[in-house]
């Protein structure tokens, strides 16, 4: 391979580097501004989850309710995934799923270098079922 | 890529079920793969159309965990419909069963769901079939919102009851708008005097419009004969040349309009 050849997927990777951390930073940020519009009282109820049902869906202000939907009948997604369903942007998809993480009806789960988000029905069986086994 | 379809009303015995039924006969009749469901957990009533008395698995246990949604289907193409394949779900009709539905908590409602959400793949695509047919419980309640957060298309069916036309609307206003669901309403049993008259047909879809704001899929009169034979007989499959089976040849085609 010749040397500008090189250089250039050098930079390419670089670059490329650059724009998965400014994601993530992005993503951070995201989070922080949630924390901030919620202020202090919700940190306290970060840890307490609670249940995405129809009912709650119904509750919600429409432009969570729209993410939310998508994301059970997605069953887990991306903030990119979750856009390209309800055709808003990845960054305003990304605020809402947080904002969703933090009032407990959703759970996110970083794997490798994308976050993936999913309403956590699975745990709630384990759960049941280990409550069933013991009874 | 495939449909569902759920049949809902505000109030009970706007004739949900024989609409259901009909419709999925109809379709299967065209030839097409159909799977009707019964998701009126608090008032099942497939059953006794098709005369199920026991099932190894119910719609009950599928939603329960405790089995595919295949092995709750009960094929009814070689004796039911001419051409085509119609599946039958069935809720359990037994009175633990029903009490025992009515109990669920909020989580089990959350689960379940993620099992109707998941229908979409194991019935549309890997079953191929080609519709799915929610018949559901009336009103506001989990089992029957749960059904249409699920479908593609809902249809609110409505008689001319005042009563039902004002919960109706509310029910509209207050839920499908909400969940942004591909909607269109029926009116049934209209009195047949008024549909007789084009004059005053057109006047009375102007007003439903109106004030539902939905498209009107079709006002069904009310057929005499229908209400005489109790719920015994499939008319798209035995009688379709009844009005009642042409009128619902335009719903099925309104409902690729939606």
């Amino acid at each position: 391979m010749t040397l500008p050849r090189r250089l250039e997927q050098s930079s390419a990777s670089i670059l490329q580097k650059i724009k998965e951390s400014l994601d993530r930073l992005n993503e951070k940020m995201e989070v922080m501004i949630e924390i901030q519009k919620q202020g202090h009282s919700t940190q306290s109820q970060e840890s307490v989850p609670d249940v995405l049902d129809v009912m709650t869906l119904l509750s919600l202000p429409d432009h969570l309710r729209k993410t939310a939907v998508t994301l059970c009948k997605l069953d887990q997604a991306t903030a990119d995934e979750v856009a390209e369903q309800t055709k808003r942007a990845r960054a305003v998809e990304s605020g809402y799923l947080n904002q969703l993480v933090l009032m407990g009806y959703v759970k996110k789960e970083r794997r490798g270098r994308k976050a993936y988000f999913f309403v956590d029905r699975e745990k709630e069986e384990k759960e049941a079922n280990k409550a069933w086994e013991k009874s | 890529m495939g449909k569902i379809i759920a049949i809902h009303s505000y109030k009970g015995g706007t004739g949900k079920t024989l609409l259901a039924i009909n419709l999925a006969a109809l379709y299967a009749n065209q030839g097409k793969g159909v799977c009707l469901l019964d998701l009126d957990f608090r008032a099942p009533s497939l059953q006794a159309v098709f005369k199920v008395h026991n099932a190894e698995y119910w719609l009950n246990d599928y939603l329960n965990g405790v089995c595919e949604i295949k092995r709750t289907l009960r094929d009814f193409s070689q004796t039911h419909v001419k051409r085509g394949k119609l599946l039958v779900g069935f809720a359990n009709p037994g009175t633990e069963a029903i009490r025992e539905m009515t109990a669920k908590d909020r989580k089990w409602e959350m689960k379940a769901l993620g099992r109707l959400l998941s229908l979409k793949t194991s019935l549309l695509n890997d079953m191929q079939l080609d519709y799915v047919i929610f018949d559901t419980s009336p009103g506001l309640q989990y089992s029957s919102i749960n059904a249409i957060v699920s479908a593609d298309v809902a249809l609110v069916v409505s008689g001319m009851d005042i009563s039902d036309i004002k919960g109706t609307q509310r029910m509209i206003d207050e839920l499908y708008d909400l969940f942004e669901k591909k909607t269109g309403l029926i009116m049934n049993k209209v009195f047949a005097e008024i549909l007789q008259s084009k004059t005053h047909r057109a006047d009375l879809a102007k007003q439903l419009m109106n004030s539902y704001n939905l498209p009107l899929i079709e006002m069904i009169p009310c057929f005499c004969d229908i209400l005489k034979t109790g719920g015994t007989t499939i008319f798209a499959s035995e009688n379709p040349e009844h009005p009642f089976i042409k009128t619902l040849d335009r719903v099925a085609t309104q409902i690729e309009s939606l």
